[in-house]
């Protein structure tokens, strides 16, 4: 699904990822966790597409096919999604409407007609719930005065509309209380498959508990330097990032 | 235009045999003391940003009789629905095309001025208003009695059409009675080639009245277009002002809105669109004299190309006007790197207990909004307009009448999409 080759890049001129290798296969969840400055953020960034970063070297395959010429839009429409670390407000732009174009553009690209106002709400409503999302969140600017948990939910109800085949957690336990995180992981696990991947970027193990990854990366100073199982995050629960450090 | 120029079409207006040779006096003085001034210069600081060019450097006349149409003119593509329209053209009231209102007295400039014992208002803040008051040719009044609300909005269609460089200068006159409402649309429009109007509109609003006033500025980008709208308000009336401008080689709005009665409120908006080498500019004054009264001024500008704009807001709040409340607001979208915007809030504040807020933003579209949209599948340019659309929102939310709100979007939308570059 998402292959990865000693990639190096980096933002205004500064190279944060510098030798990159990754690869997930369909059905599995990913997890990378370090500390801040470490270079996660990059990744996800750069894997979708963000034009600020550049790549100095190495690849980016997703489902054979290297992206990194691709427009943030084109890796969206072919399956690749992020639930944001930040997800930005947008003033006067209505959520249905956005949630709506977002559906149809990628509709459209698969070949299948958009759907019309009805068709879309019956949709948006199922999903609604699994998110346990007040509806009025649909009437109000994109996460214009939402708070951090609900914002997240956003993300997530996203996620689940678009429904990517890669998607990219960055940071989405920042911010979230106990229970939000519960929904949102819920959310999460109820849309695994054989057919999704997922790659979750966390500081911390907390969210790990209640999404299970396949498999735990560590990355400091740009590179993966240890990779294990789900027990791997709780080793650096306990001991941290420094007994890792060369 | 010279003062020669200007000196021969003054002329010619007051030897025509059709305008009373009563309002002469008023035009002769108002002219004179014109000639003294001239048009404003770049020296003038309400004057600093705003390029006069197309009006000093080209030669207009007064438009005449033959420059109304001859025979039926098809005014189709100027409708807006469930409204009941006043149609000028070039200057010339046309009967023929438009519907009366009922429930209120619609007067000429002369029956209006015996009506009001010729009590004539003739500001000075500008020297367009000495010119409007000079070379006023047509234009309307609007006089709606106490207690009567009129439910359809009242819309006076300006079509500026044809080849000619003419010049026009339209008179309004709004008075609202004691509790009564009304709906008033300045609706500007047509292909002109070249086209100077300057015109003036005078509100008054009595006690607990209310007008909500909606300005097209959609006429065609050679044309230049002052405007000058006084407003005066009596207690606890209440004035809505809304322009969409995207119309004229040079636009400039000078309101000056004096709350001169205790609970009076006004609220002043203005979006404006501007490409090529268009310069729109907006200036509003908003003058607090007495207590309790409150305001707000909000304005947004997106601006494509090389078009500059002014932002020039002023609310003065005076000694009297305790417990005032207000607030003022501008916010510029450049699209285009050698787009140019002067935004310049400013408070005036003479009386201690008041809230005054004020604010001004110019930039770009937001790199994280974009990519952020981008990254769920719209490309560039659905994505920028939905930002540039999400941009005026709340300005066009602000118009309520329907069929007025649904002919300002389409012509917003059809803007956006032609002005909007990957």
């Amino acid at each position: 699904m998402l292959d990865i080759k000693n990639l190096h890049a980096g933002v205004d001129g500064k190279e944060i990822l510098k030798g990159l290798n990754l690869s997930i296969n369909p059905g599995e969840m990913h997890a990378i966790m370090g500390r801040n400055g470490s270079g996660k953020s990059t990744l996800a960034n750069v894997i979708t597409g963000r034009e600020d970063y550049t790549v100095s070297k190495g690849d980016i395959l997703f489902a054979g096919d290297s992206i990194l010429d691709w427009s943030p839009e084109a890796r969206s429409l072919a399956g690749i999604f992020m639930s944001f670390q930040y997800p930005v407000v947008i003033p006067g732009v209505n959520n249905t409407y956005f949630l709506k174009a977002a559906l149809n553009a990628k509709r459209k690209h698969a070949g299948k007609k958009g759907l019309d106002a009805a068709g879309f709400l019956k949709l948006i409503k199922e999903k609604l719930i699994e998110v346990s999302m007040d509806p009025k969140y649909l009437q109000r600017a994109v996460n214009d005065g939402f708070s951090g948990g609900e914002k997240k939910r956003n993300e997530i109800l996203q996620m689940l509309t678009l429904e990517p085949t890669l998607a990219i957690l960055d940071e989405t336990d920042s911010g979230l209380d106990i229970d939000a995180l519960k929904i949102v992981a819920d959310g999460v696990n109820r849309y695994r498959n054989a057919d999704r991947s997922f790659l979750v970027i966390t500081h911390y193990q907390r969210l790990l508990k209640y999404i299970e990854p396949d498999f735990v990366h560590v990355l400091i100073d740009g590179q993966i330097v240890k990779s294990g199982g789900k027990e791997l995050a709780l080793e650096l629960e306990e001991k941290g990032y420094n007994w890792l450090e060369s | 235009m010279n003062i020669s120029d200007f000196n021969i079409e003054f002329d010619k207006m007051i030897n025509r045999d059709y305008f009373s040779d009563k309002v002469h006096p008023l035009r002769e003085k108002a002219f004179s003391k014109f000639l003294e001034i001239g048009l404003p210069t770049k020296k003038l600081e309400d004057w600093r940003f705003t390029n006069l060019s197309s009006i000093s450097n080209s030669s207009f006349r007064i438009s005449e009789k033959q420059d109304a149409p001859n025979g039926d003119v098809d005014i189709s593509q100027y409708q807006i629905d469930d409204v009941e329209t006043i149609v000028i053209y070039n200057g010339h009231y046309i009967e023929t095309l438009s519907s009366i209102p009922s429930g209120i007295q619609l007067l000429t400039g002369l029956d209006y001025l015996e009506k009001t014992n010729w009590e004539f208002n003739s500001p000075e803040h500008s020297p367009f208003d000495l010119l409007n008051t000079a070379f006023m040719d047509s234009g309307m009044s609007i006089v709606v009695d106490q207690n009567v609300i009129v439910e359809k909005p009242i819309r006076l269609l300006f079509i500026s059409s044809g080849s000619e460089s003419l010049m026009v200068t339209p008179r309004i006159h709004i008075d609202l009675g004691e509790s009564s409402s009304a709906t008033f649309i300045e609706d500007h429009r047509g292909d002109s080639n070249s086209f100077f109007q300057n015109g003036s509109t005078f509100v008054t609003l009595k006690q607990n009245a209310q007008l909500d006033h909606i300005r097209i500025q959609s006429n065609s980008v050679t044309t230049a277009n002052i405007v000058n709208i006084q407003v005066e308000q009596n207690a606890n009336s209440r004035y809505t002002f809304f322009q969409f401008a995207d119309g004229g080689q040079l636009g400039r709005l000078n309101i000056y809105n004096e709350l001169k009665g205790e609970g009076a409120n006004s609220d002043i908006n203005g979006l404006t669109l501007s490409n090529d080498s268009q310069h729109l500019d907006n200036h509003v004054i908003t003058d607090h004299q007495m207590p309790h009264c409150s305001s707000s001024q909000n304005f947004k500008t997106v601006l494509q190309d090389n078009s500059s704009g002014v932002f020039n807001g002023r609310t003065i709040v005076r000694k009297d006007a305790q417990k005032t409340d207000s607030s003022q607001s501008n916010k510029n979208l450049l699209l285009s790197k050698s787009a140019l915007m002067n935004s310049n809030p400013q408070l005036e504040i003479y009386a201690d207990d008041v809230k005054c807020a004020h604010g001004s933003s110019t930039g770009a579209l937001d790199k994280d909004a974009l990519f952020y949209l981008r990254s769920r599948g719209l490309d560039v340019l659905s994505a920028k307009a939905l930002l540039v659309r999400g941009f005026a929102t709340e300005l066009l939310d602000l118009v309520k009448h329907d069929g007025t709100r649904d002919f300002i979007i389409d012509r917003f939308d059809s803007w956006l999409a032609e002005n909007t570059t990957a």
